[in-house]
């Protein structure tokens, strides 16, 4: 049983990512919203175990709603599905706390397949936002953010991320450094994990920088 | 009078050199002949009027009597040379006139420097007693400004013509041409420094030394300028009158110089200028002298004070500037010292002459450091004016760059919003619209064509918006998508590139178009080469990289060889490395699988 939140401003996408989402959980509960405003309504109210959220909306970003999840459900998953597949996109949602990300255009077995791995705990990550991420944390890590409190990534997660970036793929990382597939697939998941963490405290620390300003 | 003769009568001994006679016989008297009736004196040489005859003007006979043994034998000519002889004069030789000089009635002012050779014709001369006359006109002291110009009879000197005509030359050079050599230099200085004072008003007090060298060579004038064209009273008018101006150029001078100006003090001196004349004039001829030396004495005075006030400003201000200055000005008040003496009463000759030409050498001296101080403050400002405008120059070339840099940025930065708003409407209009065909088209053919345009039109709007993108990462997103790509369809992937030291980069939109190629190669393997194992090797060259493809399918059917395109994008795979710079070559043998090779310039 699974109470799913779909963010969709598209009907006809709405319709079919509905129709994908039921073929992969076929008991699944499914609150429908076209706006950002609507869905954090939703969110406020009801308790959802996973949620597919589109980015670029009428109203705004589902980026928002992807916070609003992080911070009122940590439990729920929330997913970016969108059209953008750049990580100039991708990035703020999944230091947001999305995790992982589906593209639309994609034809709908690879779809099912991602997201029953994402529900599983096997999210993706593209070479880019990899590249991304290690910048992230190699900023975190000068001694001028020293103050942040020290999320860093383990050498392990190091590896695979430096890996996903020369455009190996996690099976080949995983016969490359003799780990399970689920093994890495957990790698993927704390590095996402830590990506939030990091980012949230980040973001807390500039909000209370502002805020000493202010004053 | 035979006893009186005898005392001039020379022995022939001494005949051979010049005879100088330091006293003469002396009658005052209008007569045209030596009046030989009238008791005549005795007097001493040089005879100075002012001390023997005060107030008289002449006509003043003078006699003296020589031998000449021999003088037709040795068949050498004789002279006579007078040092000075104020103002006109005769020479009678036996009671023959043998030389008139200037005008025996007072119609010029003569100057007294000039020496004088009369010679003596031989047949004139006797044996013995030979009597010489001289008639002598002059202006009495009283008249004069200057004891220089009162009348008076220097000694006399009788010997061969060619021993007196070297002293005589001496004398002229001494007398005559050096000051009017230094009048001429002291022209040309004044007239420089007054031209520069002009122009640079700041710095006036070139201007009053220019106007004070002007004036001084105008006095100098007074020495060798032989007949003035005035009347006696109005050229002592005009020399005086001289005076309070070359004291108020000094005195101005000086205090310009030291950086100090008065108003009050240049109205005084212009009054000064005016008083002068007025006074002499007011006097009256008869009493010039004492008028004149009143004035002079008042003059150096007030010069004398000048020099010790600017000596004393400038040993508190530029001490640096104290001492040469100190020299010079102390020479000159030492000068013109002599001078003021030399205009009372007779000098000793030589020292008269030499203060004449000292004067104006501290003058040339004092000239040549002005200019030199002008020249390097003119020098200097000239550099600052130079480092200025290069300074401008910079600045403006600064304002310039920056703002080209700005527009430049701002350029940019409209560029990039609108690289990134039509990305944006590329993704919500069309995007929306593709995606929205490709999950709801009935039609596999359709949806598939919607879902490539989606993946065209992404690839478009990064190489719109894009940066340079690392080849290496580059190949990181190519490995990634070629080999999942092949993986998911079954076919097992060999990748081989380099994956460290890659230092090239790739235009956002060479990066574009060889994903675009690679992708294309990847779908063609997948769906029509039946492949199970494909190679993609990259190498770098020197200023090239290079893709080969190679699977081990079933190759392109002969049929379709020479039309590669239909259905598999051949010609817009090479269409595409063509407009990078670079070539894609397809071979393929039917049944012995397909190498497509890629290479694009770096």
């Amino acid at each position: 049983m699974k109470n799913l939140l779909l963010l969709e401003d598209l009907p006809e996408i709405r319709a079919w990512l509905k129709s994908l989402v039921l073929q992969v959980f076929p008991d699944a509960r499914i609150s429908e919203s076209a706006r950002v405003h609507d869905a954090l309504e939703l969110v406020s109210a009801v308790k959802f175990d996973l949620a597919l959220i589109d980015l670029g909306l009428p109203d705004g970003s589902g980026v928002d709603v992807v916070s609003a999840l992080r911070e009122t459900q940590p439990e729920a998953q929330s997913v970016v599905v969108t059209i953008h597949d750049d990580d100039e996109h991708l990035f703020p949602a999944l230091q947001a706390g999305a995790f992982g990300y589906l593209l639309k255009e994609q034809a709908r077995e690879l779809l099912t397949e991602q997201l029953q791995r994402i529900s599983q705990g096997e999210p993706p990550l593209s070479p880019s936002i990899a590249r991304r991420v290690i910048s992230y944390f190699a900023a975190q890590a000068k001694p001028q953010a020293s103050m942040m409190p020290a999320v860093q990534l383990t050498e392990r997660e190091s590896e695979v991320l430096l890996r996903v970036a020369k455009g190996f793929t996690l099976p080949e990382i995983g016969v490359q450094l003799n780990l399970s597939r689920h093994t890495i697939a957990d790698y993927v998941k704390q590095i996402y994990r830590k990506l939030n963490v990091s980012s949230r405290a980040e973001a807390a620390l500039e909000a209370q920088r502002l805020g000493l300003f202010r004053r | 009078m035979a006893l009186l003769a005898v005392l001039f009568w020379i022995s022939p001994a001494a005949w051979a050199l010049a005879l100088r006679f330091d006293s003469a016989l002396v009658v005052e008297s209008p007569a045209p002949r030596f009046p030989a009736q009238l008791t005549s004196r005795l007097v001493s040489l040089p005879d100075d009027w002012a001390a023997s005859r005060p107030g008289r003007g002449g006509p003043v006979w003078y006699r003296v009597v020589f031998d000449a043994p021999g003088v037709h034998d040795r068949g050498e000519l004789q002279a006579l040379l007078i040092e000075r002889a104020c103002s006109s004069y005769e020479v009678y030789l036996n009671g023959q006139l043998v030389q008139r000089d200037g005008p025996m009635d007072e119609t010029v002012t003569r100057n007294c420097q000039r020496p004088h050779l009369v010679t003596l014709p031989a047949a004139l001369m006797q044996d013995s007693r030979n009597t010489l006359d001289l008639r002598v006109v002059g202006q009495p002291l009283e008249r004069v400004a200057s004891h220089l110009r009162a009348a008076r009879l220097s000694a006399l000197e009788i010997g061969p013509q060619a021993t007196l005509a070297a002293r005589h030359a001496d004398l002229m050079t001494w007398r005559l041409t050096l000051p009017e050599v230094v009048s001429a230099t002291l022209l040309l200085l004044g007239g420089f420094m007054f031209a520069m004072g002009w122009r640079h008003r700041r710095d006036s007090y070139l201007a009053y030394f220019g106007a004070l060298s002007f004036g001084w060579a105008i006095i100098t004038a007074r020495l060798w300028w032989e007949d003035l064209p005035l009347p006696p009273a109005w050229a002592e008018l005009v020399l005086c009158s001289l005076m309070p101006f070359i004291v108020m150029c000094a005195v101005q001078f000086l205090m310009r110089y030291a950086g100090r100006r008065h108003r009050g003090l240049t109205i005084a001196l212009w009054l000064q200028c005016a008083l002068v004349p007025a006074s002499v004039l007011l006097i009256g001829e008869r009493h010039i002298f004492w008028a004149a030396s009143a004035w002079y004495a008042l003059l150096s005075a007030e010069t004398l004070a000048a020099v010790v006030v600017y000596l004393r400003l400038v040993h508190r201000e530029q001490p640096g500037e104290f001492g040469p200055m100190a020299v010079l000005l102390g020479a000159m008040v030492l000068l013109v010292g002599i001078e003021m003496v030399g205009q009372q009463r007779e000098t000793a000759g030589m020292i008269g002459d030499l203060s004449h030409l000292a004067i104006p050498v501290v003058f040339v001296v004092i000239g040549l450091r002005l200019v030199q101080h002008f020249a390097r403050a003119l020098q200097s400002a000239e550099e600052g004016r130079q480092s200025l405008e290069a300074r401008i120059r910079e600045a403006t070339a600064e304002i310039e760059r920056n703002f080209a840099q700005l527009a430049e940025l701002r350029v940019e930065q409209v560029t990039e919003r609108e690289r990134k708003r039509i990305a944006a409407d590329l993704h919500d209009d069309l995007g929306a619209k593709l995606l929205t065909i490709v999950h709801t088209s009935e039609s596999e053919r359709i949806s598939t064509l919607a879902r490539e345009a989606l993946e065209e039109m992404r690839l478009s709007v990064r190489g719109l918006t894009g940066k340079p993108v690392r080849l290496i990462d580059a190949l990181g997103d190519w490995r990634a998508e070629v080999v999942s790509r092949l993986a998911q369809a079954g076919v097992e992937a060999d990748w081989n590139a380099p994956t460290d030291d890659v230092p090239h980069t790739l235009s956002a939109r060479a990066y574009v178009q060889t994903t675009r190629i690679l992708r294309e190669a990847v779908s063609n393997i997948i769906k029509h080469s039946s492949a199970s194992h494909c190679q993609i090797t990259c190498t770098l060259g020197e200023e090239d990289f290079q893709f080969v493809v190679q699977d081990n399918g079933k190759g392109i059917p002969l049929e379709l060889d020479g039309r590669l395109d239909r259905g598999h994008g051949m010609s817009s795979m090479k269409q595409r490395a063509k407009q990078l710079q670079g070539q894609c070559l397809v071979e393929s043998g039917p049944g012995y699988g397909t190498v497509i090779r890629l290479t694009l310039p770096l």
